[in-house]
């Protein structure tokens, strides 16, 4: 079993062969990106793999950077600025701040320049009626325009298309007569068959978008892996970090956009299943930012849509992950009224913190870190990066402020997790959760150091630190099914004779999804509903498979919508708005067992200074000469490889069955 | 006092009752409490203005013994926000501190206590700690109606307090956690859409319940002691950064003036707010002296909604980041006579559209504040949230209604020193979901046709403001039409720092026969004047067609890179025409049937900028 996942700055491979890890880590190539995946791969041994799983944040990288090809954008006459509108709103922060932008609209940095989009003259009415017919001479006429600017794709998303696609399906007929077969062309009818179509439109404009950047990129890389001598499954990684056949992936790829953190979260689920905990925050804290995602009864938050940038929508099931941006290289500085402040802004690989000598001055965590002892400047990245305490010193004398510079550095690494612990506890409330029902799985390079430093912040009930927390994202790779599924759209109220219509829209997802796969699997249902009178759907009414029982619809509507509101309304009428299956494949897994200790030795004294008013003695260990069942308190200080782990005075570490450090507070 | 910032480790702790650190965590916790209780809203709710237009707020307000601090405003819609302050205290102070109980949830909506309009409906909810009352958690939502003479209530010709909708003293709606059937059965018995009304209703007690127990377990964690000081450290933080600010401009006295065209009593009279801003060291005035009097229908405001305006203005320009408290207008005098159309009296004095006064008082703040921060100045906006509502029955004989959705709701902001203006956005003063045309048609006998920017219409600029929007709509059963656009004889999007102002808007119908009739707006230096009737009604086939103001420029337009220009061509935001007369700028080719293949001609270009 291999896991790739191409990042912007490394490309990480990782392989399971008889339940042992291994990790290869290659500098990722923008010129070249499936050559380092190939490198990894070999190195790691293909011969013998039965599955290749890929993710990769190219689609987000190229996006947000806007390193796009040209592409047209076709929609009803009069409609084709509905990509400069999105959903208008400002995000609530920037209320009146007057340098934001839409950071798509045609003010700042749109997607596809108003020229390529153009209006073709036709209409469907709500009812899928033909308000006016599809003008093929309108049509070509700015099909010859489209072929004069040479675009290289074309994304069409018509009014009313979800209804029927008759007009956006002959269209793209006109599209490939006119400016040949070859284009990449994606229709929102079938990209996204849902209504509201500002979220269809981006949807069908970022998947021709990803058909240009991944087709090429996909073929090449199963040649070249073949080459290598690899003759198992290739598989993409979606949003939700689950798996789709490449050939499958390619077809609708506004999937794949943005796969990656969440492999985090299929990680931890994986690992909270083989140690009987259901209910997970994973924090994923990186050198920028910290990605937050939940797992509730042994399965992760999945939201129907989510933002590429704010407002930037994709129809795509996702994991909900929310990022807060504290991280290990966020930057420290003073506010006018002279608060500490961590982040937003980093300093992030380049030039790093300060104490990585690379000509960075700003202050970061990783240097109050380092100032403060938990960190060691010789042992740093598995030894490969030196750190230099007077750099980091001289970075926090820098700063302006009359506080003395122990409190700076204490404040700073302070603030630092109190961030993230108020973005764990949004997380939670957000979904009407109680943190102190939920194990906080921590991981990333700066996450054990940081965090169980904050978990009396949060309430929650304790603090678990996996085995390979440096790696421990691309595991979830290796943790997943493969799942095929389909959703569409009726405004349908839940009456009893809307029985068979609901029951035709899921059999005929469902026999289409069998032939997709060509395989059986297991079949889950859920639909999208909402209150009469409301706009907003609830999300995911979970439903069984069998003949549709209207009473037992509306009855698990009113139950999701109590869990989520607090409100129970049985006396307002219940409307089906998205009809969604999957069919779940399964494919095979890493399985997590007891590490081998190489040797037991005791702890080591050393001093650590700035968290409370007087230094601390706290003892180090290596975490491979830690037995299962090792029991210690803090303050402590753990290294491993690429990681070390604080606990903080008034903690216990345990280590559990699987390697794994259980943190929780003391009596 | 000692700045905030130079205060001593121990210093802080005397004056807040805490560390800087827990000041600063406590902080950012009072934000989260507020956007969690309105996010939860949002989705939840049931009518169009709160779950698509985001007209709703929530705050924290500290205790009366710490002198009513509002350390936290949700930044949804700050017409709220700026009011709640004020609103929550006025209203607990006549209800009486000493009767409250935990449980209890206390309601309000006259805007002559509590500012905005009687739809504007205040819930306050006392926080107690052991048996002290702490504080409290607020939200003011708009219901979709209030009784009075009009449907929904969004009519600009109500005359008095008696049309405008049932006004509510403070009282319970529910003691020690237990509805009080009174209060549920005055409210239901006086209003319209009940079934709306009732789960919206239930939906924001819910939020409440929300934002106590997240306030409670944050006073359980740190001590009432500490949570106090730091709402007192947040308001003062606020007062010291709009101190600060103003103190870096040069000291100085500038007037500014907006208008608007007229009430539903008639087209005779104009509604002109004037201010006064006189800025000092680290205080300013601003004095309203000069404003119109009251006007006969109700397009008035109240103080309360001047003070907010002010803030609004005076945050955009110096401390545009983060949440707004009640400590951002500690640093502003305000100077209001009574009886003028911001500042009206009942029960004469009728207040509905009290946020077209706000847009007007904004535009004179910033007009006025212009002159002294130099190219900090930000251009107006559209000036106006331009709603349009429309009614009618369908041909099985249900009823329809369509507020807010397919008029001139969407429009530009201004440019500034940051770059190029959005055309599509709310106002300066809203924030709020574009409902998607697909759902509006699927619930509305109604069919978009196009929705788009007008060329040429945006004020040109250094960097330019954003562009008229233009909708047409079909309508494909008979309806009536409600305006509530009182912009429209001059430009209201102004520009600033040499920038141009942006274009006038209008409103048309051409009716089922073919017959185009103007109903709003300037035709040959003649006023349409909209309330000409009390309402417009059509017929199957129809065309509603609104054209929004313009935002106004930034900056010398003859100073724009040509290739800015250029590319405003190719994409339809500036015509060849405009590019030359507005920006000196010579551009040449067919931009709509060759748009890559157009060009600067750098002579004709160097000729126009010269010759200007």
């Amino acid at each position: 079993m291999l896991g790739v996942d191409v990042g912007g700055t490394f490309t990480d491979v990782v392989s399971v062969r008889d339940g042992r890890i291994e990790v290869a880590k290659v500098p990722s190539s923008a010129a070249d990106p499936a050559a380092p995946v190939v490198e990894g791969a070999t190195r790691l041994g293909l011969e013998d793999a039965s599955v290749f799983n890929h993710a990769s944040t190219m689609g987000l990288n190229a996006v947000i950077t806007r390193a796009l090809p040209k592409i047209a954008f076709l929609t009803t006459e009069g409609h084709r600025d509905i990509l400069d509108r999105g959903r208008i709103w400002r995000p609530p922060a920037r209320q009146s701040d007057t340098s934001w932008r839409r950071p798509f609209g045609d003010a700042a940095r749109p997607l596809v320049p108003r020229y390529l989009r153009r209006g073709i003259r036709e209409r469907l009415l709500a009812d899928g009626s033909v308000h006016v017919p599809l003008d093929e001479e309108q049509a070509r006429g700015e099909l010859e325009v489209l072929k004069r600017c040479n675009v290289e794709g074309v994304a069409i998303c018509l009014l009313n298309a979800y209804v029927d696609p008759v007009h956006e399906r002959r269209l793209r007929e006109l599209v490939r007569e006119e400016l040949g077969d070859d284009l990449a062309v994606s229709i929102s009818s079938e990209t996204s068959p849902l209504a509201k179509e500002y979220a269809r439109a981006s949807t069908t404009v970022i998947d021709v978008f990803m058909k240009l950047i991944f087709t090429g990129y996909a073929q090449e890389l199963g040649e070249r892996l073949r080459e290598a001598g690899f003759g198992g499954e290739l598989n993409f990684a979606d949003c939700a970090a689950t798996l789709l056949p490449w050939d499958e992936a390619l077809e609708q790829p506004f999937r794949i956009v943005f796969a990656g953190p969440a492999a985090g979260t299929m990680s931890s689920q994986r690992l909270g299943e083989a140690l009987g905990d259901g209910n997970l925050v994973c924090c994923d804290v990186g050198g920028t930012s910290t990605d937050v995602s939940l797992v509730v009864d042994g399965a992760p938050f999945v939201e129907n849509t989510f933002e590429l940038e704010h407002d930037l929508i994709i129809n795509a099931l996702s994991t909900e992950i929310s990022s807060v941006g504290a991280g290990g290289g966020s930057i420290v500085s003073i506010s006018a009224s002279g608060d500490v402040v961590v982040g937003p802004s980093s300093a992030g690989s380049d030039p790093g913190p300060a104490c990585y000598g690379r000509s960075g001055t700003l202050p970061t965590v990783t240097d109050a870190a380092l100032l403060m002892g938990i960190l060691d400047p010789d042992g740093f990245a598995g030894g490969a990066l030196k750190l230099d305490p007077e750099l980091a010193r001289k970075a926090f004398a820098s700063l302006d402020t009359p506080l003395p510079l122990e409190q700076r550095i204490g404040f700073a690494f302070r603030i630092a997790a109190a961030n993230i612990a108020e973005e764990v506890t949004n997380v939670v409330l957000r979904r009407g959760g109680d943190p102190r029902d939920f194990t906080l799985v921590v991981y990333g390079a700066a996450g054990p150091m940081l965090l169980p430093a904050a978990l009396h912040l949060m309430h929650a009930r304790r603090v678990v630190v996996p085995p390979h927390p440096g790696n421990f994202s691309a595991l979830g790779l290796l943790s997943t099914d493969l799942v095929y599924y389909d959703v569409r759209s009726a405004y349908v109220p839940l009456l009893p004779e809307s029985a068979a219509q609901i029951e035709g829209v899921f059999e005929e997802m469902e026999r289409r999804l069998r032939e997709r796969a060509g395989k059986d699997g297991e079949v889950r249902r859920s639909f999208d509903g909402r209150l009469f009178g409301q706009s907003w759907e609830t999300p995911f009414v979970q439903l069984p498979a069998g003949p549709i029982d209207i009473a037992d619809l509306v009855e698990r509507f009113h139950e999701t919508y109590e869990r989520r509101y607090g409100n129970r309304f049985p006396y307002i009428p219940v409307q089906g708005v998205s009809y969604r299956v999957e069919l779940r494949v399964p494919s095979e897994k890493i399985e997590f067992t007891s590490p081998a200790v190489e040797s037991d030795s005791a702890g080591r004294a050393i001093e650590l200074r700035h968290f409370a008013d007087d230094p601390l003695e706290a003892a180090e260990y290596e975490r491979v000469a830690l037995p299962v069942g090792t029991r210690l308190s803090g303050p402590a200080v753990i290294r491993e490889g690429l990681a070390t782990t604080f606990v903080v005075p008034g903690q216990t570490v345990t280590v559990g069955h699987l390697g794994e450090l259980v943190i929780e507070a003391a009596g | 006092m000692t700045a905030i910032r130079d205060l001593s480790t121990a210093g802080f702790e005397q004056r807040y009752g805490c560390d800087r650190f827990t000041a600063t965590v406590l902080t950012n916790r009072f934000g989260y409490v507020v956007e969690h209780m309105c996010a939860r809203l949002l989705t939840s709710a049931f009518s169009p203005i709160l779950r698509d237009f985001y007209d709703f707020a929530a705050t924290i307000t500290g205790p009366p013994s710490a002198a009513w601090p509002t350390p936290a405003m949700s930044a949804s819609i700050v017409l709220f926000t700026g009011t709640m302050a004020d609103s929550v205290r006025n209203t607990v102070e006549e209800y009486g501190v000493e009767r409250l109980e935990p449980g209890d949830v206390i309601i309000a909506n006259d805007p002559y206590r509590n500012g905005t309009h009687v739809n504007d409906l205040l819930f306050v909810r006392p926080v107690f700690h052991d048996v002290e009352l702490a504080g409290f958690v607020n939200m003011k939502a708009h219901q979709l109606d209030m009784g009075g003479v009009v449907p929904a209530g969004f009519s600009i010709a109500k005359k008095n307090v008696y049309e405008n909708g049932l006004v509510l003293s403070p009282r319970a709606l529910y003691r020690a956690g237990e509805p009080v059937h009174d209060t549920w059965s005055l409210i239901f018995d006086n209003v319209r859409f009940g079934e709306v009304l009732a789960p919206d209703m239930l939906s924001i007690v819910a939020e409440l319940d929300l934002g106590e127990r997240l306030l409670a377990e944050t006073i359980e964690r740190y001590g009432a002691a500490a949570v106090q000081g730091a709402m007192a450290y947040a308001c003062d933080a606020a007062a010291e950064r709009m101190s600060t600010a103003l103190e870096a401009i040069p000291d100085g006295t500038w007037v500014g003036e907006d208008v608007i065209d007229c009430d539903a009593a008639g087209d005779d009279e104009e509604y002109r707010v004037r201010v006064t801003v006189t800025k000092r060291g680290g205080r300013a005035e601003v004095d309203f002296s000069g404003t119109s009097r009251q006007a006969r229908t109700c397009i008035n405001a109240t103080p309360l909604d001047a003070k907010t305006t002010v803030g609004i203005a005076f945050k955009y320009l110096f401390d545009p980041q983060g949440w707004f408290t009640s400590g951002a207008m500690r640093a502003v005098d305000l100077v209001i006579p009574e009886g003028t159309v911001v500042s009206a009296l009942p029960p004469d004095g009728a207040v509905f559209a009290y946020w077209e006064q706000s847009q007007v008082m904004l535009s004179a703040v910033l007009r006025a504040l212009a002159q002294g921060v130099g190219e900090a100045a930000i251009a107006g906006d559209r000036g106006s949230a331009d709603i349009h509502s429309a009614n009618g029955v369908r041909p099985d004989g249900s009823p329809w209604i369509s507020a807010a959705q397919v008029g001139g709701e969407i429009g530009a902001y201004g440019g500034n020193r940051h770059g190029d203006a959005d055309s599509q956005m709310l106002s300066y003063q809203a924030n709020g979901i574009g409902v998607a045309v697909e759902s509006v048609e699927s619930e509305v006998p109604v069919v978009v046709l196009r929705h788009e920017p007008v060329p040429d219409t945006a004020g040109a600029g250094f960097n330019r403001g954003g562009a008229s929007m233009l909708r047409d709509t079909l309508w494909l059963s008979p309806a009536q039409h409600h305006l509530m656009s009182l912009r429209y004889k001059r430009a209201p999007g102004f520009g600033v720092h040499g920038g141009g102002d942006g274009s006038t808007g209008g409103i048309w119908i051409t009716d089922e026969t073919g017959e185009e009739i103007h109903v709003a707006g300037m035709e040959d230096g003649v006023y349409r004047y909209p309330y000409r009737v009390p309402f417009w009604e059509t017929g199957p086939g129809a065309r509603l067609r609104y054209a929004t103001a313009g935002g106004g420029g930034w900056g010398d337009p003859f100073e724009r890179e040509p290739e800015r220009v250029l590319r405003d061509v190719r994409d339809g935001y500036v015509t060849i025409e405009g590019a030359a007369r507005d920006y000196g700028v010579a551009v040449t080719g067919d931009p709509e049937r060759d748009p890559e293949g157009i060009a600067i001609d750098t002579e004709a270009t160097e000729r126009l900028r010269s010759t200007r």
